[in-house]
């Protein structure tokens, strides 16, 4: 990346609201056209570094740089015409509409009287444009559902025509198509337009995905800042939120519970993405569960991993151990019900077919999800004592009732 | 694709326009019918005579040019300034049930004005002086404003901002009787003839006020209405859009206040008409676009006045009801719609 002047540079800021300080010493720097998102837990001070970003709030200590200028030093309407800000607060201006409404982001670009040229109106029609919105253009803004509305804030705030655009929670009460919406259109502002997003968000796993980078803020400080593939660990993510029984998967960029376990142990035996629904069900459904023999590059490990199962696991490409195999053993008979999720079964993960025969030998009860013909196949004459399933639903029947 | 925008805003010009006439004219009727009525009765054709001739020497010259013109056109300023006075109160609340009159304002200004007409403040002078009275209303209005607005930037809630403008009501009154116990009986009764409401027996000079000062204001008032629009998504949005909002404050107030301080002091108390006509022309053009509201608050504001002058002077003649009775019964029921039916903001 080129090294050009940052749209907003923060030294040493301290915010907060009368003269209390809720951040402390917070040093940012905002490249032109790229989408930062802050992380952090309600009432971390996100909303107060953004306002204070945004001009809205003077800052207890320290400078705000925007284009290389103190913050303070802009008139207002000079200021509205680089930062526009969509704020988490729904707007109730009364009788407008859409159009008119968008209208109002022409706010530093019109005369005294706030007449709309030729330039203004294609400006307006073009933001309305960008967020999908032309069609609600004649409607009255009180009249529009949540997800549109937050659509018609972002195209006032992209008829600002500003470089920074900042954001305050703008996936808040939004269904999850609106909430994709708002995200790929804050995502195409970004790449399209030039324009640095700012907005602070609750989805680590959305957040993760789409930003550029990431600001993670907690007990009064920012307390990390970079790429979210770097900063984005699952510890760094359970630290942020304080997760007990909850991890993040940065390879899977999606947040894992871990259930309490109280209903026993099971062991599945899975591989090749047969594990990972299994194991999300059973977790939910407050079992511990265990897995192996899995490769490290297999989904169902990353899944296994982030939600707390005891996991044997192989190096990739490499068929599975004696070793792993007596290990994978051992966590079968602690098992109170042994379940074949229905891997499939190649060179490298032969012996796991070995570990449902032993489990019939040690007398515990074990469900498949195998077709009956596949079965056989593996265990000859064994797989009468299996407890066949056709689904997952099925396997949570059959298990309650087993007894 | 531009040219469907073009027509998306501007698509109700043509009906602008006409909303625009139609009040003009019956602003125009409004002003006619309260000239030439009355417990003399002066026909259309002497009426013009009058008018275009500067007939003041007959009975009836007399009569138009120094009562009736006077009264028609302070009903009609007072309703305007009023009706501009209520709505930049209404955008600058963000509510749309305050008005000068609810929200202590106007009883600010009665106890200023109490304290000029009944006390020794106001005994120096010969006769009342008419700019002290003013002043006195003005001052009244703007203490009970800044109290109001002191405590509304505490609490957000619209219903607390309500009941504190009552009760602010309540503590003026309060002084005001008072005062009005320790006062001589015959300043009493001016000051409660003044207080009932009247727009009667306006002389030059006061009218001269009327008409300059308060234009002055409407013309700021107007001048406001790109920061009243941008202030309408909310003081931080404003803020972001390039408003200066401790200006913008200073300067709304000093114009609602002083508009409706001004009304005040001249013709007593008015209520209603602040609260209820901004909403009338909001429904009327459908907006809440303060370029075209503020112009058409003063039509529609002074149109109203006029005609409940004319039913309070004539519906019992010649006993003459107070201003305020007759606004009230038409804006009371208002406010009590709106209350019902919350949706339309502001």
């Amino acid at each position: 990346m080129k090294n050009t002047r940052p749209v907003l540079d923060i030294q040493n800021l301290s915010v907060g609201y009368k003269k209390i300080p809720v951040l402390n010493s917070v040093n940012l720097c905002f490249q032109k056209g790229v989408f930062v998102s802050l992380l952090g837990p309600n009432g971390a001070g996100k909303t107060t570094l953004l306002k204070t970003l945004a001009g809205l709030l003077t800052p207890i200590s320290g400078i705000v740089l925007v284009n290389g200028k103190n913050i303070a030093d802009y008139k207002r309407t000079e200021l509205a015409g680089i930062i526009a800000v969509v704020l988490t607060e729904k707007v109730s201006p009364g009788l407008f509409s859409v159009v008119e409404f968008v209208a109002q982001g022409r706010y530093p670009h019109t005369d005294f009287f706030g007449r709309m040229q030729k330039k203004d109106l294609s400006v307006v029609s073009s933001a309305l444009k960008m967020v999908n919105a032309t069609e609600l253009a004649n409607r009255q803004l009180s009249n529009l559902s949540d997800g549109e509305r937050q659509k018609v804030y972002l195209a006032r705030a992209l008829a600002q025509e500003p470089e920074v655009i900042i954001l305050d929670e703008p996936t808040m009460h939004l269904d999850l198509k609106h909430r994709m919406d708002v995200m790929s259109i804050l995502r195409k502002m970004c790449m399209e337009k030039g324009i640095t997003i700012i907005a602070s968000l609750h989805d680590v796993d959305i957040a993760s995905k789409i930003s550029d980078c990431v600001a993670l803020v907690k007990n009064g400080a920012v307390t990390g800042i970079g790429p979210p593939e770097k900063i984005l660990s699952g510890n760094t993510v359970a630290e942020l939120y304080d997760f007990d029984d909850a991890n993040f998967n940065p390879a899977l960029g999606s947040i894992e519970f871990c259930g309490n376990g109280r209903r026993g142990k099971v062991f599945v035996a899975a591989g090749m993405g047969t594990g990972a629904v299994l194991y999300r069900l059973l977790v939910k459904k407050g079992f511990q569960i265990a897995t192996g023999v899995l490769h490290t590059n297999d989904l169902d490990y990353y899944v296994a991993e982030s939600l707390g199962a005891d996991c044997v696991a192989q190096t990739p490409m490499e068929p599975v151990s004696e070793d792993l195999f007596n290990m994978a053993a051992a966590l079968v008979k602690q098992a109170d019900y042994i379940i074949d999720a229905g891997f499939p079964v190649g060179g490298q993960n032969q012996l796991n077919t070995e570990l449902i025969a032993y489990a019939l030998a040690q007398g515990k009860p074990v469900f498949t999800l195998r077709k009956a013909e596949d079965t056989q196949r593996f265990l000859k004459s064994d797989s009468e004592n299996l407890i066949a399933c056709q689904n997952e639903i099925q396997l949570l029947d059959k298990m309650n009732s087993h007894l | 694709m531009d040219n469907m925008t073009t027509e998306i805003v501007f698509h109700n010009k043509k009906r602008l326009y006409l909303f625009f006439s139609l009040l003009l004219v019956f602003l125009i009727a409004a002003g006619g019918i309260n000239m030439t009525t009355g417990s003399m009765n002066i026909s259309l054709s002497d009426f013009f005579n009058i008018i275009f001739k500067h007939f003041t020497e007959t009975t009836q010259g007399f009569i138009v040019w120094k009562i009736r013109i006077p009264r028609a056109l302070a009903s009609i300023l007072g309703g305007a300034y009023l009706a501009v006075a209520g709505l930049l109160l209404q955008v600058f609340f963000r509510n749309p049930i305050v008005g000068p009159f609810i929200l202590g304002i106007s009883s600010g200004a009665t106890l200023m004005v109490s304290l000029v007409m009944l006390t020794a403040l106001g005994l120096g002078m010969p006769g009342l002086n008419p700019f002290l009275v003013t002043l006195a209303a003005f001052i009244g209005a703007g203490g009970a404003m800044i109290i109001v607005v002191s405590i509304a930037s505490k609490v957000k809630s619209g219903v607390t901002l309500l009941i504190t403008g009552l009760m602010i009501g309540y503590l003026c009154h309060a002084v005001t009787s008072v005062i009005i116990a320790f006062a001589e009986a015959e300043n009493v009764k001016g000051f409660t003839l003044w207080q009932l409401g009247s727009f009667s027996g306006f002389k030059g000079t006061e009218l001269n006020i009327m008409i300059f000062a308060g234009g002055l204001l409407l013309i700021l008032a107007f001048g406001l209405s790109k920061p009243l629009n941008a202030f309408l998504l909310g003081e931080e949005y404003a803020s972001s859009m390039g408003v200066n909002i401790k200006l913008f404050r200073i300067l709304i107030l000093l114009c609602s206040c002083g508009l409706a301080g001004l009304v005040t002091s001249f013709a007593g108390p008015v209520a209603f008409i602040g609260l209820a006509v901004p909403h009338i022309t909001r429904m009327i053009f459908s907006t809440s676009d303060n370029r075209i509201l503020i112009p058409g608050s003063v039509l529609l504001g002074g149109t109203i006045t006029c005609f409940c002058d004319l039913i309070a002077r004539s519906l019992f003649a010649p006993v003459e009801l107070p201003i305020s009775a007759i606004t009230s019964f038409f804006g009371a029921p208002i406010v009590i719609i709106l209350l019902l039916k919350r949706n339309t903001s502001v």
